[in-house]
Formats: structure tokens, C-alpha cells, sequence
């Protein structure tokens, strides 16, 4: 049986993965990691800082991919729960002066809370209820930021907020920074593979398969959504409070559907069962707003060209993808890897 | 508050739900050829506006002309929206659908702002001044809305009585497959609900462009209203559809009357929100329990 | 003492009353099969036992819990498991994983001890890894263990659910129509698995409307009829009751080729 689905998430045991992909897993790490080093010139301040944002939009994607790609569920209110943890962080670390990892602790709470909350009334409406129910949550929470001028500054936005430290070790250089960002990002995705290669992870995949089945299965639905919607939503929080403590200012603006939708993109563009894949696509389509990172001889016009069909390309990317690549880039290197791996076995090849 | 100030409150919000219900018709006749909630429908009443105004203002179009243009063309945006990204989606999986028409709803507005510009753009009303009611005063656009918002239902409520495709939208309402039955083919009332979809978004386009102008990012937020008219209402039956615009502008008014005009985006947002959590089947939908 | 204990239980829909008063028990270690004509309340019935379905009135006793209004995960924990007339599979999970996740049922390591890695979740793993692979062995499927469960032929699918329900650790097994779609052949390796769950100890009821497998294998059988249940027996008084042969002579004949 040459199955093309034999390497994919939940297949792989606990106990390891084949050492081809830990190869893969390590070089791949190693390269994040030494990208500061590796970046020099005069731009290295401006390249570092897009990365770093490539590093908080994966972690977001991250808990997307949990959600869509292995439980089946969307959610166009991911850019709120981005904006509660920005919010939450800068409150508490600007305003009341606490410690930056007390903003954290607070931002998980926070997003947890908000999670819990959209997600126990949300659970018996199926797909496009719970997209429009993600949907008017983000424009409430939008409106929230705006209107809670006290907390949040209101429409001018929220400033002055202070660099991530840890004791007296401040990470305020673009490499520090960078590396806390990748950092977070790498253990959501060391959490994610933990949960996704085990038993949360078929009943997740159960949930998009059949609910019916599931629930035949003992699967506990109520409690599987609820947790997978909160682990997401908590994903996005601690990017948003690393957002805040990246840019030292937010701004109701930044957290609207279109980032909402964008961050769809992304977990569609990376497909279904995997996690490398979304993370892929976030670096990918966060790229493609800033191709000069990678091609720094792009002429100024051409850039902004580029910058100016950002949304078309997203809003494109999004139909494209669902109609000729349903599975995403994870499906179609997993069809690839299948083809490879049959033709060097050759077709007498049965399991 | 007197007699005449709740008039005019009432006025204003019999005025918006109006358009309400004709954007929440197009979120029902959608759903019941697919099963899908659009969620570009509110880029269909952009563009519907944004059309109207380039035929007038661009092309030179006399008034009338170009609000026929303009809701024409979204019409036929919406053909070539559904031939070319739905359709071609065979299996018709509803999530797979709707995340399509998130994906359209952001392709359709970006394109809107290439082709259009990013600023707002305005039409002239079809009639300037206003009237007097029992010492409310509304606007003669107010009053062209209400009429054609009112024509569309009735066009649209004997199309559904009369002919064969009104039958068959009826019978999809209740099965999906049902249109075969009375020899339509399930493809082209699809194909047909998004064009109707889309020129009843556009008409809500065209007759609100004069008041409020219109800019390539209006979609969402028509969008969310009409999609909260419809579920509150009842989603799938398009009599609810047009209760629930109304009903939805009358509670807009209501909250600007008595509590603030700050909240007035985020009633819609709140009725939604509630009525998905509460009462999914709609003011005037019945309980419906799961088959296996 | 009977192990499913079902009393005066009626559903209703609008005006037609699917089930009417159905009252039957099932005891430990038999097989007990329900029948009737088409609409005659099987399905309902069914859902109104394993929590899919709520019963307007009426009780459902199994070992002591009350079934009635409990959700269907619940029921399945609690010793009920359920099949479906059309197949619930995961289709782009593999035959092994599907059972996987009938284990499901008699585990509990959640997200958090997973996220950790806790050591008992890698223990919970093996064993339901193992204890799928050995109920693949027992339903014939060990050979389709890592094939999607959407490359499988119709037949073999049946016995994949079953061996799902098997997974979690039922005293009781519901299946809806087992038989429904397979030829002779499959339903003949359908009946000896059948046998060799109820050896394992398991209880069975089942819908079905190929009369000659519930006439094999069944011990006892319930016959609806609009709802209602109109006998109640062993399979070779079953046969002879005038009731039952008028509640199904318009019906055989038809039912013949299915």
C-alpha cells in the first residue's frame, strides 16, 4: 500500500520521527537561528526587523494551522486576538510597569479567556456560522480598541511601550528581538508537533473528517473545539504582545479583517495536516510584502508595485489555492515526496 | 424625546433596513442555491455603487442610465465571480466555498481601489430636498430607496411565485437538488443566484452611494449588516430577509436615538453575535434538529 | 438482569410519531436484531439510543445509567457503541487511525500532557496503537492497515466502522444496517465476524434488512412496523407470526434484491 499519506503528522509515533526529517528540522533551525549573523550591510537593522515580524506572523499561522488545517474550523477573527494580546502586553507592562513576561503571562490569560469565550457558544454552528461569528467578534474587539480610548489610546494608538526583558537582559537589539520572536515561534511549533503527532491530534482530524464519526468515536467535541480554538487564539496573543514589544506602539488599524483574512491566506496557501507547510506560507506571503528582503537590487517602483497588488495577490492566492491545490503546499509536497519515493521503489512496490 | 424626533429615528431606520434587506436577500438566495454564505456579497454593494459612479461621472451616462449600468455590471461580476471561482470548485464543499469568497471578497475590493481609486466617490441624489411627515422631515432619497428597495421585493416575490426559477429557488430552499425536479439544472441556478445576488447588493449600492458615498472598502460592513439582517430574520427564506433588514435598521435607530451614535456600527455586529449564539434559525425560522 | 432496558420510548416528528411506545430489552451476550419494513422507525430508534436523537418520552436503561438526553461521546463511554447506515468514516485517515481513534474512547492524556510530553501519553499511544492493530486482525482488515479509509471497497469499509465501535470498548454494539450494500460474499464474512465479536463478549443489536442474516444470526428479534412494535421473538416464530408476515408482504419481494 503506498500510501502518499505515510510521513504525515499524526503517522509519525511519539517516540520519532525518521532522521531525515530531524536532519531536515535541525538544518532548517540552525538557519533561522544564525540568520542574524548571517545578515550584514547597511539594511541588516531593516531585513532583521521584517524577519522578525515573518517569525511572529508563523507563530499566529501556527495556531491556525491547528485550527483549520488539522480540526477543519475557520476563523476570520484571528487579527483580534492579535490585537487583545498586543493590548493586554502594553497595558500591563507600559501602564502598570510590570515585568514583560507578566504582559506575557497576562496576554495568554487574556486571549485564553477571549478564546473560551467565543468558543463555548460558537460550538454547535457549523463552518460559515462559526466564520461569521470570527468574523463579528474581530469588528467588536476593532471597535473595542478604538472606543476604550483610556486603556488603549484609542484611534492614535497605544505608545511607549517597552522592550521585552527578562531580569535585566533587555532584548533590544533587532537580533535579540529576533531571536525572541523565532524563539516563541519555535516551541509553539515544538508544542503544536507534540499535540498534532498524538491522540489531540487525530481526534482533530476526526472533527474535519466526520463529526458524526467522532462523536461515535467518544470523541468529546465540545471539549476538542474549545481547546483547539483556545490553543489558537493563545498563539495569536503571544504574537500580538511580541508585535507590541517589536514595534513599541499599536494601533487599532493594524488588527482588522484584512489582516484576519491575510492570515487565512496563509494557513490555506500552507494546507491541511502539517505544520510545516503553514509556516512556510506565513514566511512566504509575509515576503511578498517585503520582496526586498530577499532581493535587495528590486528597483524602488517595482517594490512599490509589488506593495500595491499585495491584497489582490493574497485575495488571488486564496482562490487558486482551494480550486486547483486543495491541500495546500503540504498536499502537494506529500504527493511530490509520494512520487519520488514510487519511483524509486518501483511499482512492485506493496506494503 | 417628542412625537416627531422618534419619527424621524423611525424614518431613518426604516430608510437603512431597506438596504439591509436587499443585501440580506442576496446572502439568502445564495445560500439556498449552495448552502454557502457569500461573504463577498458586501463587495457586490460596492461595486454597485462604484460602477454607477463611473458610468455617471466617468463615462458621462445621465443619471438613470448609469444606475442601470452599475448594477448590471455587478450583476455580471457576480456571473464571472461564480463561473470562475466557484463553479470550477465541483465537489461544492461549503468550507472550501467559503473561504473562496473570503479570498473574493478581498480580490474583488483591492481590484475596486485599482480600478476606481482609493478615495470616496459620490453620485448626486436621484431627487434633492426633502419632505415633511407629521413634522419629521426625509430626504427624497430616503424616499427613492424605500420605493425601489420596496419594487425589488416585489419584483423579486412574483418571480418567486410565477416562474419556473422562482419554483426552483423555493424548492432548493428546502433540498438543494430539489431543482432538477422541475428541470433546472443545479449549475445555472447557482450561476443565476449569483448574478441576482449580485445586482440586488448593487442596487443597494446605487440607491446608497447619493447619502453616504461609497469607497472600495465598504464591503465588510455592508456585508456584516446584511448577513445580520438575514440571520436575524431567518436565514434561507427571503420574506425573514427583508424582517430582519427592517427590523435591524429600526434597532440602529433606536440605539442612536437612546443611547449613543458612537455604538451604531456595532448593534448590527452585537445582533449577530446574539442571534448565532441564541437563535441561529432566525426571528422567524423553526427549530431544526440535526438528521443522522 | 438485561443489560439495554427500553421503555414506552416515542419520538415524534411534527405529526408522525417515528417510534410509538417501543418498549424491549437486551440481555448480556446475544445478538438481538430489529427489523421492519421501510420507515418503520429503525433509524430513529437507533439515534434515540446512543444519544444522536432524543426521545420525546420513554426510557433507556443500560447497566444502570439513563441514556435518554445523555450527548452521543457520553453514550459511547458509557459502553454504547454505534455504526451508521451510511458509513462515518475518516476518509483521509488510514484504516489504522480510524481504529485509533475508537480508542479514543478509553483513553484520557489530553492537550496538555501531549504539549508536555508527558511519559504516559507515549504508554497511551502504544497501546492504542496495538490495540487497533489486533481488532484490524480480528475484522480481516490488517492487510488495509495504512490505506485512507476513502481507498477502501464498500465492504471492507463496513467492517472498518466496526472495528472502530470495537475500539471503544463496548458492552454493547448498535449496528445500522451492517449488511446494507454487500453481496453475498461480504455478507457472509459480515455474519463471522459477527459471531466472533459476540465471542469476545460484546452484546449486539442489529438494524438490518437482509433477513437472511438476521435470521442466522440473531437470537432474538424485534419487528416495528409504523413506529410501533408489533412482535417479539426467536427467528422461527418470528417467521410464522401473521403480523409480521402482513407488516412485510408488500415489502419482500422488492426487498428480495437489495
Amino acid at each position: 500500500m503506498g500510501s502518499a499519506k505515510t510521513q504525515s503528522g499524526p503517522r509519525a509515533s511519539l517516540t520519532g520521527l525518521p532522521v531525515r526529517r530531524y536532519l531536515g528540522v535541525v538544518v532548517v533551525g540552525a538557519l533561522v537561528a544564525a540568520m542574524p549573523l548571517l545578515i550584514t550591510g547597511s539594511d541588516s537593522r531593516y531585513v532583521l526587523k521584517i524577519l522578525t515580524f515573518v517569525g511572529i506572523n508563523t507563530l499566529i499561522v501556527t495556531g491556525l494551522a491547528l485550527l483549520f488545517g488539522y480540526a477543519g474550523q475557520v476563523s476570520l477573527g484571528h487579527a483580534a486576538f492579535y490585537g487583545l494580546g498586543a493590548y493586554t502586553s502594553a497595558y500591563v507592562t507600559a501602564t502598570l510597569g510590570w515585568p514583560f513576561l507578566a504582559g506575557v503571562a497576562a496576554s495568554i490569560a487574556g486571549t485564553a479567556l477571549g478564546g473560551v469565550a467565543l468558543a463555548l457558544p460558537s460550538l454547535r454552528l457549523k463552518g460559515h456560522y462559526l466564520a461569521m461569528a470570527t468574523l463579528a467578534f474581530g469588528e467588536i474587539m476593532r471597535i473595542a480598541f478604538v472606543e476604550a480610548a483610556p486603556i488603549t489610546g484609542g484611534p492614535d494608538g497605544f505608545s511607549g511601550i517597552p522592550f521585552a526583558s527578562i531580569g535585566s537582559f533587555a532584548f533590544d537589539t533587532p537580533a535579540r528581538v529576533y531571536w525572541l520572536a523565532w524563539g516563541a515561534t519555535a516551541l509553539a511549533l515544538l508544542i503544536s508537533w507534540n499535540i498534532v503527532s498524538g491522540r489531540p491530534g487525530r481526534s482533530m482530524l476526526a472533527l474535519h473528517g466526520s463529526e458524526l464519526g467522532a462523536l461515535a468515536s467518544g470523541v468529546d467535541l465540545v471539549g476538542l473545539k474549545v481547546r483547539v480554538f483556545t490553543i489558537s487564539a493563545v498563539f495569536a496573543g503571544v504574537a500580538g504582545s511580541l508585535y507590541a514589544h517589536t514595534v513599541g506602539f499599536v494601533s487599532p488599524s493594524t488588527f482588522s479583517l484584512h489582516l484576519s483574512v491575510i492570515l487565512v491566506a496563509m494557513a490555506v496557501l500552507g494546507g491541511t495536516r502539517s505544520l510545516a507547510g503553514p509556516a512556510a506560507a506565513a514566511i512566504l506571503l509575509t515576503l511578498v510584502s517585503s520582496p526586498d528582503v530577499v532581493l535587495p537590487a528590486l528597483p524602488r517602483e517595482t517594490l512599490e508595485v509589488i506593495q500595491d497588488w499585495e491584497a489582490d495577490v493574497y485575495g488571488l492566492v486564496i482562490i487558486l489555492v482551494i480550486l486547483f491545490l486543495p491541500d495546500g503546499l503540504s498536499g502537494a509536497a506529500r504527493r511530490l515526496s509520494a512520487r519520488v519515493r514510487g519511483a524509486r521503489s518501483g511499482p512492485g512496490d506493496t506494503a | 424625546m417628542g412625537a416627531p424626533e422618534l419619527l424621524q429615528f423611525a424614518l431613518a431606520g426604516l430608510k437603512n433596513g431597506s438596504i439591509y434587506a436587499l443585501v440580506a436577500l442576496g446572502f439568502t438566495i445564495v445560500y439556498a442555491s449552495t448552502g454557502v454564505i457569500n461573504f463577498a456579497q458586501g463587495e457586490f454593494v460596492m461595486l454597485g455603487g462604484m460602477l454607477s459612479v463611473w458610468a455617471y461621472a466617468d463615462l458621462g451616462l445621465p443619471l438613470p442610465l448609469a444606475g442601470l449600468v452599475g448594477v448590471l455590471a455587478t450583476a455580471c461580476v457576480g456571473i464571472v465571480f461564480e463561473l470562475l471561482a466557484i463553479r470550477p470548485r465541483k465537489d461544492g464543499d461549503p468550507l472550501a466555498l467559503i473561504i473562496i469568497t473570503v479570498g473574493g471578497s478581498m480580490l474583488l475590493s483591492s481590484l475596486a481601489r485599482h480600478a476606481f481609486g482609493p478615495t470616496e466617490r459620490a453620485l448626486p441624489r436621484f431627487s434633492e430636498g426633502s419632505i415633511q411627515i407629521l413634522g419629521a422631515s426625509l430626504e427624497r432619497q430616503s424616499l427613492w430607496i424605500m420605493g425601489i428597495a420596496a419594487i425589488a421585493v416585489g419584483v423579486l416575490s412574483l418571480m418567486y411565485s410565477r416562474t419556473r426559477f422562482g419554483k426552483a429557488m423555493r424548492a432548493c430552499a428546502i433540498d438543494r437538488n430539489a431543482a432538477r425536479l422541475v428541470g433546472i439544472d443545479p449549475k445555472w441556478m447557482v450561476t443565476v443566484s449569483f448574478a441576482l445576488a449580485a445586482a440586488l447588493g448593487g442596487l443597494a449600492g446605487l440607491v446608497t452611494t447619493p447619502l453616504t458615498q461609497t469607497a472600495f472598502n465598504v464591503g465588510p460592513s455592508f456585508g456584516v449588516k446584511g448577513f445580520a439582517a438575514a440571520i436575524l430574520g431567518g436565514l434561507g427564506n427571503p420574506f425573514a430577509a427583508v424582517v430582519g433588514g427592517l427590523v435591524l435598521g429600526m434597532l440602529e435607530s433606536l440605539s442612536v436615538a437612546f443611547i449613543s451614535s458612537t455604538y451604531k456600527d456595532a448593534i448590527s455586529l452585537v445582533v449577530l453575535l446574539l442571534m448565532l449564539f441564541v437563535r441561529p434559525q432566525g426571528l422567524l425560522g423553526r427549530g431544526k434538529r440535526e438528521k443522522v | 438482569m438485561s443489560l439495554l432496558e427500553v421503555r414506552e420510548l416515542t419520538r415524534r416528528f411534527g405529526g408522525l410519531t417515528a417510534v410509538d411506545q417501543v418498549s424491549f430489552d437486551v440481555h448480556e451476550g446475544e445478538i438481538k436484531a430489529i427489523i421492519g419494513p421501510n420507515g418503520a422507525g429503525k433509524s430513529t430508534l437507533f439515534n434515540c439510543l446512543t444519544g444522536f436523537d432524543r426521545p420525546d418520552e420513554g426510557t433507556v436503561s443500560f447497566g444502570g445509567d439513563d441514556l435518554v438526553g445523555m450527548r452521543p461521546d457520553r453514550v459511547v463511554r458509557a459502553g454504547v457503541a454505534r455504526t451508521f447506515q451510511n458509513t462515518q468514516l475518516f476518509e483521509e485517515m488510514t484504516a489504522h487511525e480510524n481504529v485509533m481513534v475508537g480508542t479514543h474512547a478509553t483513553t484520557s492524556a489530553g492537550f496538555a500532557a501531549y504539549a508536555l510530553r508527558l511519559p504516559h501519553t507515549a504508554r497511551e499511544e502504544r497501546l492504542s496503537a496495538e490495540e487497533a492493530d489486533r481488532l484490524l486482525r480480528l475484522v480481516g482488515l490488517e492487510e488495509w492497515r495504512d490505506a485512507p479509509a476513502a481507498d477502501m471497497p464498500h465492504g471492507l469499509r463496513r467492517l472498518l466502522e466496526i472495528a472502530r465501535a470495537l475500539a471503544t470498548g463496548p458492552r454493547l454494539m448498535l449496528l445500522d444496517e451492517p449488511a446494507a450494500g454487500l453481496n453475498s460474499t461480504e455478507t457472509g464474512a459480515l455474519a463471522t465476524a459477527l459471531y466472533r465479536i459476540r465471542d469476545h463478549g460484546a452484546t449486539l443489536v442489529v438494524v438490518e434488512h437482509d433477513m437472511g442474516l438476521v435470521m442466522e444470526v440473531s437470537d432474538e428479534i424485534v419487528v416495528l412496523d409504523r413506529g410501533a412494535k408489533i412482535a417479539e421473538g426467536p427467528p422461527r416464530l418470528i417467521q410464522k407470526d401473521p403480523l409480521v408476515i402482513t407488516a412485510y408482504l408488500g415489502e419482500e419481494e422488492s426487498d428480495d434484491d437489495a
